[in-house]
């Protein structure tokens, strides 16, 4: 049974893969993606690596719709929806290709892999915190909510009660003032210095 | 084999079966209540057969289409919200005897639920118009801000149980409920709710002020589908609210199936009522609120569990 759903996930992932550079939209494209990374989670599910598949599942659905919004926004193309080639740069990017290719399928074919481990045991997640951080466990903890912080810092900064005023209301760095300002009068020696 | 075929099957009915209850059930109320509120008068025959008949008229509606949409997307979507809302209810443990033991049971919630951003926003993308994209916008900031408590809210729970397992976390509700005993999880996790399920105050992605939005361009069997996915989303959450923070299946009396339905219904009727009684909210203030306000709470909720849990399990 496991068997068969590997390959059908295999065949999944690797179809869909395909896909994400045959579409002709970046939304459809990273959605391709995701069904294709899904596939992967449902493996590692498979694996007895329940957590790392779920969690990867529950990052996925974030990571890929806020990278389809972005790729819109950077591209100017309207939601998305106007066709365009995904492939670019095609000697490069088959080179590449070839290459990460021939890299991975070696540490597979040539990586040494440990013959009949079993997991059954319900502990899984804390045996693989173990195995993965050991004694660095609390540093990675740490480390974790000092990230956390500094994105709630980040977002603090960015948001519409930002450092220098409300963001709809017309908000401009002291800096820039100062050059806008510049045109229109002698710029008085007070804002000059600040 | 027979083990995994048996739980399949029983999985599968119970799921199913109580879908469709809880849809129904959900419409139900939204007509009771909505009317109650409205101070119309009650007519229970009306309420009870309604559903039926509005489900039949959009299933005889004929389809609309719009130029150029994304239509295999487009009819992907409210099967992906359907099947995410069947897939986040398969690990809440309707009774003792169903529960399946899932060891990340409560991850493997949160990771359903933030599916639903996926879904709304093909909903919406796809149809290549104004509104319903403007919708899916919308959606994806709404859940980028309610996925934080929602997720958080649910791990607080999981620390005094020991276990992401959810039958753990109702068994770890024997003597004490975790809406008493975290007092802030039923709130932060109601208003998360609201936002996952897109309802009243929270319905941002399908607005009466944006036409409509993500469902402006449905009509027929895909709005009928689509209201119904929304439903079971509501049921889902609701149920693993009841799971989490009202002891699930336990209670005196009556069989653990009758009490965690009754708890399901009652959440769904706080969430009908809310839909009823508040306004919509600006998604910008919604969005702020959130992560000044909610996600820091939500913070400090993690933390007061973490340390409650750890003195328990030292004494």
């Amino acid at each position: 049974m496991t068997d068969v759903l590997f390959w059908i996930m295999s065949g999944i992932s690797v179809l869909s893969a395909w896909r994400v550079f045959r579409t002709d939209s970046m939304v459809r494209a990273a959605y391709w993606l995701m069904v294709s990374f899904a596939a992967v989670a449902v493996i590692l599910v498979l694996l007895s690596a329940e957590f790392l598949g779920l969690v990867l599942l529950l990052m996925l659905a974030g990571e890929m719709t806020i990278m389809a919004v972005f790729m819109v926004m950077f591209m100017m193309n309207p939601a998305g929806l106007n066709p365009m080639t995904m492939v670019h740069q095609h000697r490069a990017a088959i080179a590449a290709g070839v290459l990460s290719f021939l890299g991975l399928g070696a540490v597979g074919v040539f990586g040494r892999f440990p013959a009949g481990v079993s997991f059954a045991t319900r502990d899984v997640t804390a045996r693989l915190g173990m195995e993965l951080l050991n004694d660095s466990m609390l540093i990675f903890q740490t480390a974790g909510v000092t990230l956390l912080a500094t994105m709630i810092g980040a977002l603090a900064i960015a948001s519409r009660r930002g450092r220098y005023g409300l963001a709809d209301e017309d908000s401009i760095e002291p800096a820039v003032e100062n050059s806008q300002n510049a045109g229109e009068g002698p710029p008085s020696t007070e804002k000059g210095s600040a | 084999m027979t083990d995994w075929l048996v739980m399949v099957v029983v999985t599968t009915t119970s799921v199913g079966l109580a879908l469709t209850l809880g849809i129904y059930g959900t419409v139900v109320l939204d007509r009771v209540i909505g009317r109650s509120i409205a101070g119309e008068p009650l007519r229970l025959t009306r309420a009870l057969v309604g559903p039926f008949q509005h489900a039949a008229l959009l299933l005889l509606q004929q389809r609309s289409d719009t130029e150029r949409s994304d239509s295999a997307t487009w009819a992907v979507a409210p099967a992906l919200l359907g099947a995410l809302a069947a897939a986040a209810l398969a690990v809440v443990p309707l009774t003792p005897a169903v529960a399946l033991e899932v060891s990340s049971g409560i991850v493997y919630f949160g990771a359903t639920m933030a599916m639903v951003m996926v879904a709304v926003f093909l909903n919406g993308w796809s149809a290549n118009s104004t509104f319903p994209l403007i919708g899916g916008y919308r959606f994806v900031a709404q859940a980028l801000s309610f996925e934080m408590p929602l997720v958080l809210v649910l791990i607080a729970a999981a620390l005094p149980a020991e276990s992401l397992n959810v039958a753990d976390i109702v068994r770890s509700q024997d003597t004490l409920w975790n809406v008493v005993r975290q007092p802030l999880g039923l709130p932060l996790y109601l208003i998360a709710a609201l936002g996952v399920s897109f309802l009243g105050p929270l319905g941002l992605p399908d607005g009466i002020d944006l036409a409509g939005g993500t469902v402006a361009e449905l009509s027929g069997t895909a709005l009928l589908l689509w209201r119904a996915a929304q439903a079971a989303v509501l049921v889902a959450v609701s149920a693993m609210g009841a799971a989490v923070f009202l002891g699930g299946w336990l209670g005196p009396w009556l069989p653990g199936s009758v009490w965690m339905a009754l708890k399901t219904l009652l959440l769904i009727a706080l969430m009908v009522v809310a839909k009823h009684l508040f306004g919509r909210v600006r998604l910008e203030r919604f969005v702020v609120v959130s992560w000044v306000v909610l996600i820091p709470v939500a913070l400090v909720h993690v933390f007061l569990s973490g340390i409650l849990a750890l003195r328990r399990i030292g004494s």
